[in-house]
């Protein structure tokens, strides 16, 4: 029964005293002081410019900050108005749980949604309190589709330098959408938002704590919302600015998170995806996203030699993952010179597909598996600074569309490893 | 506590407000009169109301409901003569019900002697009565108030070839308060009611009695000198009458009307009355608390003056423009329902005859700090006719009876002055006096409960008030507090059940004693005291140490 009480009495006081409401906006916290207060701030302008009539609500959830950040989420800004001092129609609530003693994306997003469905809200968003250049247009953006309508969940479009989000560019987002047949980009993303009905659906299911689930539970929503056919879209929000260097995971982290989530979708939504045959876009609102020029990044020569380390000390386990010809090619290509080496793209794809299928019969630790594809991503990542370290905006958009077929194309080879007993 | 000062009645009186024509009529004219109003007074006294603020009933053209006024010290004739209001005015007193009339001094009817006077020639004496200009653009900027009528504040006099100033309708000139003669004749005519023994004026158009090139023509301290001078003789020659301004403005620029005691003894709160209707719509006590934390302190002597409805339309000109379009869009949705920058329509309508949300709001009106208007038929749940053209819908008889002419008037249907609301829902075979009266738990008997209840406890009229402020939103709750007396009140604002923590811990050890029924409700200890509301519904408590 201990599950069934997650949502401590505190909480369920404050939201008691909430009602039911239209909207809700999460921002998911831990030590977060700094920032929190101007995330808040672009909350309520959001709700005062856009959504003024409706019934709202700000949902702070924090891993256990010991900065105070919950005590500044309730501070009251008092009146921000003109002289007349009317601000918004309607209380503007805030509400914050502190779900646990330190930070856990699952149990944040879970006490999120349950929210959601206890307030009954119609849509709600998710926003970072990292992400500093967030403005009340992106709320706006992310609620209306949900709200107004009718859809269940909304992806966000950024835009990006060429060097920004490669792992969503090169591996998550062709693979998610050969795989589960939706041009979606951003599904491993800091904002979204969802609507009252894939809230009420995720709650319902005993999956939040799954190891694989529990560090990118948004991505799972994403997948839930696609794949229970409903009704899904992007809308662009303006610029990403990229976390400072060493505030966000490192690589090994983020692969960790990001793939070995997207293998256990993978295998949670099986029944569903092994007879997809190419992909569909969806609705977008405002422009597409958009890839912009920037200089190339330090320390490349550095990525190539993890790569090939990575490789080298990898051979006891990579034969276990890989096929034969796979795995003999990349041994090849760990062998060239650094300024010749190239990931070709099939190889690529045929690697992302073997390791996937690989987890799927669990033919070591997942949890290895997931690891061992970081040299490997090394890899591609190299081969893409030098591929593309004078390719314009456009190029990159081009290639970046042929990676996606190119996904498409082999995705009878996924699923016959799939599918294959050993 | 302070010892009582029977020169304060006002802050103590629950006023209803009614117009002479259509609340009954003696003579079968089809037409209200003094005589019909003065056999009415017994129902008044029953009501639990102490004082009542009468429209105008002065000869008029009656192009403005009597705001046009041709003759001040006379009645109108459809209403009766002066012996008639004499007779009246006794018998109020007798009744302990106190008596306001109205003063417009603002403007008068172009019909008036006075503007007759004036337009005749331009060198008249009483030519500077009244402000004239050769062009129309002087005052520029200055705003309109009837923008549904009127394009200028001048309006082109084909006698006297100028232009005359008028703040509200163009037959409505204003008179020139800068002329001491119209000073002292306006003063006349307030000693001509004095002496028969009104008890106080409510005084029209207040911020517009003086004009100055580069303003707004609104709130000029040389209003202010006018109206201090008036209340210097007031309080010399009649203590204990009282002034009520009507200045449609936000709190901060009313409260200069107070002056330090020494301008009007009460004002209108006009932005509280839309915010009332707001909050219940919102399910949110917001708009309420925002506004009255914005409401800045007033003299002891003074006292706000809070309404639901009125003979005009309610008024949203004290909201910004996002509230003003939810005010339409929640009670107007029928263009016919808006007039000028407001809606015309009565209580219940605007309730959609939902009897939880009338009492609720009238228990706001009894309850919040000020002294409570209420609008003659709301009592009883009154409807109205939006389509009567102007105001008029609002105006509509008086309904005692489920019989001819709801009891009004015995006069032909056809003649009467204005049309009886005869709907299947608001008409008067349904709603009327007499059958409420029959009804132990009709509106009106609780209407009377709910004011009897207020006037036994002056923490209600001259009470402080505490905010308590749950984290429920939807409950809007508060303590009146008058030296040891003090209560308690909660307001559900919301359609649904609600639970509310009230944080009482300043109170402990007192018993929360239910005041319509007397029941003893648990004792405010350390913990947060919990409440359930069923929807609209509200709580006064007595708060007792015993």
């Amino acid at each position: 029964m201990a599950e069934d009480t997650f949502l401590g009495d505190d909480f369920l006081r404050q939201l008691m005293s909430v009602g039911e409401v239209d909207l809700l906006v999460a921002i998911p916290t831990f030590n977060n002081a700094e920032t929190v207060g101007q995330t808040i701030q672009a909350i309520e302008e959001s709700y005062q410019q856009n959504f003024i009539r409706d019934r709202v609500v700000i949902l702070n959830v924090d891993g256990g900050s010991t900065d105070k950040t919950p005590e500044i989420v309730c501070q009251s800004d008092g009146h921000r108005g003109t002289g007349r001092g009317i601000t918004s129609l309607r209380t503007v609530h805030r509400v914050t749980s502190k779900y646990a003693e330190s930070p856990s994306p699952a149990k944040a997003l879970r006490t999120v949604v349950a929210a959601a469905d206890l307030l009954r809200a119609k849509a709600g968003a998710v926003v970072s309190p990292n992400t500093v250049n967030l403005e009340a247009s992106w709320i706006a953006n992310l609620l209306r589709p949900a709200y107004r309508q009718d859809f269940d969940y909304v992806a966000p479009l950024y835009v990006r330098n060429k060097y920004q989000g490669l792992l969503a560019r090169n591996l998550l987002y062709p693979m998610a959408r050969a795989v589960f047949g939706r041009q979606i980009r951003e599904v491993y993303s800091d904002e979204w938002a969802f609507s009252g009905r894939l809230a009420a659906e995720c709650l319902a299911q005993n999956i939040w704590n799954d190891e694989a689930i529990r560090a990118r539970p948004e991505a799972w929503m994403a997948i839930t919302g696609i794949r229970s056919n409903m009704k899904c879209c992007q809308s662009f929000l303006g610029p990403k600015v990229a976390p400072a260097p060493g505030t966000g995971p490192d690589i090994v982290e983020a692969v960790r998170q990001t793939i070995g989530n997207l293998f256990r979708c993978l295998e949670i939504y099986q029944d569903d995806w092994l007879a997809i045959d190419g992909s569909q876009a969806v609705p977008t609102f405002g422009p597409d996203h958009e890839i912009t020029s920037a200089p190339k990044p330090a320390g490349q020569e550095k990525v190539f030699d993890l790569f090939r380390s990575g490789v080298d000390g990898l051979k006891s386990v990579l034969p276990s993952i890989l096929g034969p010809d796979t795995y003999t090619k990349i041994q090849d290509i760990a062998s060239l010179e650094p300024a010749k080496f190239r990931f070709p793209m099939e190889l690529w794809v045929t690697t992302l597909y073997e390791f996937a299928a690989a987890y799927h019969r669990t033919v070591i630790a997942r949890d290895h598996i997931v690891q061992a594809l970081v040299p490997i991503y090394r890899g591609s990542l190299y081969s893409f600074f030098l591929e593309h370290a004078d390719s314009s905006p456009d190029q990159i958009e081009v290639d970046s569309e042929i990676l996606c077929g190119e996904f498409e194309r082999q995705k009878p080879y996924l699923v016959e490893r799939w599918k294959a007993k050993s | 506590m302070a010892p009582y000062d029977e020169n304060l009645w006002y802050k103590d009186a629950v006023i209803y407000q009614l117009h002479v024509r259509t609340f009954s009529d003696s003579d079968g004219d089809g037409i209200g009169d003094f005589r019909g109003l003065t056999t009415r007074l017994d129902y008044l006294q029953d009501l639990g109301i102490n004082a009542i603020w009468l429209l105008p009933f002065y000869p008029s053209p009656l192009r403005d409901d009597g705001y046009d006024i041709a003759d001040y010290t006379s009645v109108n004739p459809s209403y009766g003569n002066v012996e008639d209001f004499k007779t009246f005015l006794t018998e109020a007193h007798r009744r302990h019900i106190r008596v306001i009339i109205e003063m417009v001094m603002n403007h008068t009817s172009d019909q008036h002697p006075w503007f007759q006077e004036a337009r005749s020639s331009r060198d008249n004496p009483k030519r500077d009565w009244y402000v004239w200009s050769d062009t129309d653009t002087r005052y520029q900027g200055v705003r309109i108030i009837f923008v549904d009528t009127e394009m200028s504040n001048w309006a082109w006099d084909t006698i006297s070839k100028s232009y005359y100033w008028h703040r509200f309708f163009s037959h409505q000139p204003d008179l020139n308060f800068d002329n001491p003669a119209v000073r002292e004749a306006m003063w006349e005519v307030m000693r001509f009611w004095l002496d028969m023994g009104v008890d106080g004026f409510r005084l029209d158009a207040v911020p517009y009695l003086v004009e100055r090139d580069g303003t707004s023509c609104e709130n000029l301290p040389e209003t202010h000198k006018v109206i201090r001078d008036l209340r210097k003789r007031l309080d010399q020659a009649y203590p204990g009458k009282m002034l009520l301004a009507e200045a449609n403005q936000w709190p901060t620029d009313v409260r200069a009307y107070f002056g330090d005691g020494d301008e009007f003894h009460m004002a209108f709160h006009f932005p509280l009355m839309p915010r009332m209707f707001m909050a219940v719509k919102l399910e949110d006590r917001k708009p309420i608390i925002e506004i009255l934390e914005q409401t800045p302190q007033i003299p002891d002597s003074c006292q706000w003056c809070i309404f639901l409805r009125n003979h005009d339309e309610l008024t949203l000109e004290m909201v910004t423009d996002i509230e003003r379009d939810y005010m339409y869009d929640s009670f107007a949705n029928d263009k016919a329902m808006r007039i000028n920058v407001g809606i015309r329509r009565r209580l219940a309508p605007i309730m959609e005859n939902d009897r939880r949300r009338v009492e609720l709001l009238n228990g706001l009106l009894l309850s919040m700090p000020g002294t409570p208007i209420i609008y003659y038929g709301d009592e009883i749940g009154m409807g109205d006719n939006i389509y009567l053209g102007d105001r008029n819908g609002v105006r509509t008889p008086m309904q005692w009876t489920g019989g001819w002419n709801a009891g009004f008037s015995s006069a032909d249907p056809e003649r009467l002055n204005a049309p009886v609301i005869s709907n299947p829902v608001y008409g008067y075979q349904s709603i009327n006096v007499d059958s409420q009266r029959r009804s132990e738990h009709s509106l009106l008997n609780w209407t009377k409960s709910v004011i009897r209840t207020r006037n036994s406890f002056r923490v209600f009229s001259r009470g402080s008030i505490e905010f308590l402020k749950p984290i429920n939103h939807r409950v809007l709750a508060y303590v009146r507090q008058l030296g040891e007396e003090r209560v308690l009140v909660v307001n559900n604002l919301s359609s649904s059940a609600q639970a509310v923590e009230l944080d009482l811990r300043s109170y402990k050890g007192y018993i929360p004693i239910e005041m319509f029924g007397r029941n003893l409700f648990p004792r405010i200890g350390d913990l947060p005291y919990l409440l359930t509301l069923a929807p609209y519904q509200f709580f006064w408590f007595r708060l007792r140490r015993i």
